[in-house]
């Protein structure tokens, strides 16, 4: 075995650490946002324990790493979090919104940090030196100096004996004293040259037998003759050098002020002499090389343990009286708290790998139908098993593809998450006060929705702020509570998933929304509906904000919010009373992969239209439609004239039977407006796997995608925001 | 072949040491917590556990303590890994029974250095 290690060791040097960078910064930005979250639902009076050990953890584990694989930047940020967090959990200091400001946007300083380190290094390091010295200075708060590794888990004793003062004694832990004002100090003491080195060992004893006068490490040190110790205390240098007098004399002994211990090279590591499992020697008298001089090794061994090396040289005993050690190792073991769960139950995977396997998928539900659809020939009495075979395939798949989608599905919970922090610093800005309320987190979105209607969302729940929830005073004239409200829901209904943005804000004023549209010339009357009168805000450069803040309001933002929603086959309606607030809701399909579609026969060809954006079908009679300048046609309904778009001339159908003409319309309604196509015939209503046509050939206009249809035959899907765009021209 | 449990929260650090470890030729068994780590030591025994200080649920001085209850676990090497160095830390290390500790951040050799000198 020793030879094995030996060999492992001249190695060692050589270990790339880069191949363990990429699940470091996964699980740093796991961590921080998780901090980030935590720190939002932070209720700063009642913080508890666990709650603040958690974020403690994470900030904790964070530096741990970054450290670690070499980002000292990182490590040195979160080191400064750690400090203040540290403080926190041992409630040294009472949180306070500075504090969680400044953390929340340290966690931002440390995402920049990463994505930097990510990205190789390139492009600007976002500043951190102003939060490190703010964080000092709430660090500071309280006490002049501080000493993170040294700090008690409760509040210093007050000091009793002049010579023998207080300082990070375990037994004291259960005083429950208020701080002292004089502070412990780091020292290092060097005792030598000596006769008998051994002498030195009593200064260690001191430490021991006087309660309270100071915690004693042995540096390594590489004259024989000397002594030194890391000393924290609070005695002054006369103190310690009058008690010192008994063993050694005055000249042996220099004593120096270390001012940082937790930045000073600390020690690496140690084996307790004589603890179990440790070496045969003592590490004390071999330092590793390379190690600092003054203060400690960078590991340590523990005296007596078990499984510890057989001490040699100054090993005098066992420090330290035990009962007090444990009373501390309970302490400090009262750390853990079971915020996060181990990710043992998840394992991660490539988007790609998913994909591939719903595409899979996809071609088997298209091949079962394919099946099915041959399998109606067949007689039933001939071949019962075989149809009872297909009977069980088809409940198969169907299972299959629900499972398989569900992999890509993840829970609102993952786009709300981000608001709580954003509407925060919003509402500061604003000097508005808002409370955040979120229902449904865990309704589920597949996961290429959700990255697509996260920028709607923000727009809207900024908007809700902004422009909805009015000022404290204003709120408070209204016989409003001084806070508002923004509610963001989510909720599956049928085959959809609707969210929802409310806000108890004043709403919008149908007046102000009509006189703005008039201003812009736009077409409206006083006889339209409120809920049409919303949506006029959705046109283009329209804005009723009497200020143009640095928030939103300049008018550019809700058409293309309803844009984006359209292009994912969602829908947008807003609901509003003036005074009493208002509400955004957005009905998206449940996924991008599958989609309810009508089909639709245009000579020989099968057209697919998304169900979400048919309004109705009829028979048309050839007296309705009339032809305006050049070559356009109108068609009336219901006293209504709508464009109308002949299918078979815009892809060119070509057509065999002349007797045959199209004489069938189906309204379609996308971005606000509604055409009437005209079709041959209504084939049904199907659920299709939309394959993607750009990446498999090219862009078609007016083509969103493609399917395959029960018999094998692709049909093509129709992009109805582009058919309504093109009537407008 | 020695083997080793590895434990640590985080799972940049264990992939790192069960890396280093395995490298050396050592058989590593990894937990994501003191309970997990107490749990996988009912199941067998080890010739050294390395445990994190700071996890979720059960830390690492609180893993020590259990398992030094354990009359299999008596003598075995525990070294925990903390980023604290403070006496504080370490009496409460040897209070817990603690073989030794090693502050991170630490370098793969210096693991292997230290680990050399423990195992038996």
């Amino acid at each position: 075995m020793a030879e094995a290690h030996q060999e492992s060791t001249s190695s060692a040097g050589d270990f790339d650490l880069s191949q363990f960078y990429q699940i470091f910064f996964e699980e740093a930005a796991e961590n921080l946002d998780l901090m980030e979250q935590m720190l939002l639902s932070l209720n700063l009076e009642t913080a508890d324990d666990e709650e603040l050990n958690g974020i403690f953890r994470c900030a904790h584990s964070v530096k741990g790493g970054a450290a670690t694989f070499g980002f000292s930047d990182v490590a040195e940020l979160t080191h400064q979090m750690e400090s203040l967090l540290d403080r926190l959990r041992r409630h040294e200091l009472q949180p306070n919104s500075a504090m969680v400001d400044v953390l929340l946007e340290s966690a931002d300083a440390g995402r920049g940090l990463l994505a930097r380190h990510q990205a190789g290094g390139e492009g600007d390091a976002p500043p951190t030196a102003d939060l490190v010295r703010r964080i000092k200075a709430l660090v500071a708060g309280e006490m002049v100096q501080t000493l993170p590794s040294a700090a008690p888990q409760q509040p210093l004793p007050t000091p009793v004996v002049a010579s023998a003062t207080v300082a990070a004694q375990s037994k004291a832990v259960l005083a429950p004293t208020p701080p002292p004002s004089n502070t412990t100090r780091s020292l290092e003491i060097r005792i030598g040259p000596l006769d008998h080195p051994a002498q030195a060992d009593a200064i260690k004893e001191l430490f021991r037998d006087i309660e309270g006068l100071g915690d004693i490490t042995v540096v390594a040190c590489n004259q024989a003759d000397t002594r030194v110790f890391a000393v924290e205390t609070s005695s002054t240098d006369a103190d310690l050098l009058d008690l010192f007098a008994f063993h050694v004399s005055r000249e042996q002994v220099s004593i120096k002020e270390v001012d940082n211990v937790a930045v000073a090279p600390e020690t690496r590591y140690g084996i307790f002499d004589g603890a179990a499992g440790s070496p045969e020697t003592s590490l004390y008298d071999d330092p590793p090389p390379g190690a600092p001089l003054a203060p400690p090794p960078g590991f340590g061994f523990f005296d007596g343990a078990p499984g510890a090396p057989v001490p040699v040289a100054s090993a005098t005993g066992v420090a330290a009286g035990s009962s007090g050690s444990t009373a501390s190792a309970r302490a400090v073991a009262k750390v853990a708290s079971p915020v996060v769960q181990p990710e043992a139950a998840t394992i991660r995977v490539a988007i790609s790998k998913v994909d591939q396997l719903i595409n899979l998928v996809g071609e088997l539900v298209i091949t079962q139908a394919m099946l099915a659809q041959n399998s109606r020939a067949l007689d039933p009495a001939l071949y019962q098993q075989l149809l009872t075979g297909l009977t069980d395939l088809d409940r198969n798949t169907r299972d299959l593809q629900e499972s398989v989608m569900s992999i890509r599905m993840i829970p609102m919970s993952i786009v709300f998450s981000r608001f709580p922090r954003m509407l925060r610093d919003l509402a500061n800005k604003l000097g508005k006060k808002v409370d955040f309320v979120t229902q449904g987190e865990a309704t589920e979105l597949d996961k290429g929705l959700v990255e697509k209607i996260t920028d709607p969302l923000t727009h809207l729940v900024r908007n809700s702020c902004d422009h909805g929830i009015e000022m404290p005073a204003d709120r408070v004239r209204a016989g409003k509570s001084e806070t508002g409200t923004i509610t963001l829901s989510a909720a599956h209904q049928g085959g959809s998933i609707v969210i929802e943005v409310r806000d108890d804000g004043h709403g919008m004023s149908r007046e102000k929304i009509l006189a703005k549209a008039r201003e812009r010339g736009m077409d409206v009357s006083d006889q339209m509906t409120d809920s049409e009168v919303w949506m006029l805000i959705f046109a283009p450069g329209f804005s009723t904000a009497e200020v143009v803040t640095d928030v939103s309001g300049r008018g550019v933002g809700m058409d293309v919010v309803k844009r984006n929603i359209a292009a994912l086959n969602g829908t947008v309606e807003i609901d509003s009373a003036e005074g009493y607030g208002m509400k955004v809701s957005i009905r998206l399909p449940l996924t991008l992969a599958i989609m309810d579609g009508m089909s639709v026969g245009v000579g020989d060809e099968v057209y697919i239209l998304p169900l979400s954006s048919v309004v109705e079908s009829f028979q048309v009679k050839s007296d309705a439609v009339s032809t305006v300048g050049q070559g356009a046609q109108l068609v009336k309904v219901r006293d209504e004239y709508m464009p109308v778009i002949e299918l078979e001339k815009v892809f060119q159908v070509p057509r065999f039977d002349f007797d045959k003409s199209s004489d069938i319309m189906v309204v379609i309604e996308a971005d606000g407006s509604r055409v009437a196509l005209l079709v041959d015939e209504l084939l049904g209503q199907q659920q299709v796997v939309v394959k993607n046509l750009e990446s498999n050939y090219r862009k078609v206009p007016n083509i969103s995608g493609a399917t395959i249809l029960g018999d094998g035959k692709v049909a093509l899907i129709l992009d109805t925001g582009a058919l309504v765009r093109r009537s407008r021209h | 072949m020695s083997l080793i449990l590895a434990v640590d929260d985080s799972p940049s650090m264990r992939k790192m040491v069960s890396f280093t470890l395995t490298g050396a030729g050592y058989q590593v068994v990894e937990a994501v917590d003191g309970v997990d780590a107490y749990e996988k030591a009912q199941a067998q025994s080890f010739d050294l556990v390395l445990t994190d200080q700071n996890m979720p649920r059960l830390d690492g001085l609180g893993l020590t303590r259990k398992l030094r209850d354990h009359p299999q676990f008596k003598m075995v090497p525990i070294l925990v890994l903390t980023t604290e160095s403070s006496d504080l830390m370490k009496q409460a290390g040897r209070a817990a029974g603690a073989t030794g500790w090693l502050v991170k951040p630490f370098d793969p050799a210096r693991l292997l250095e230290v680990i050399k000198k423990v195992i038996k």
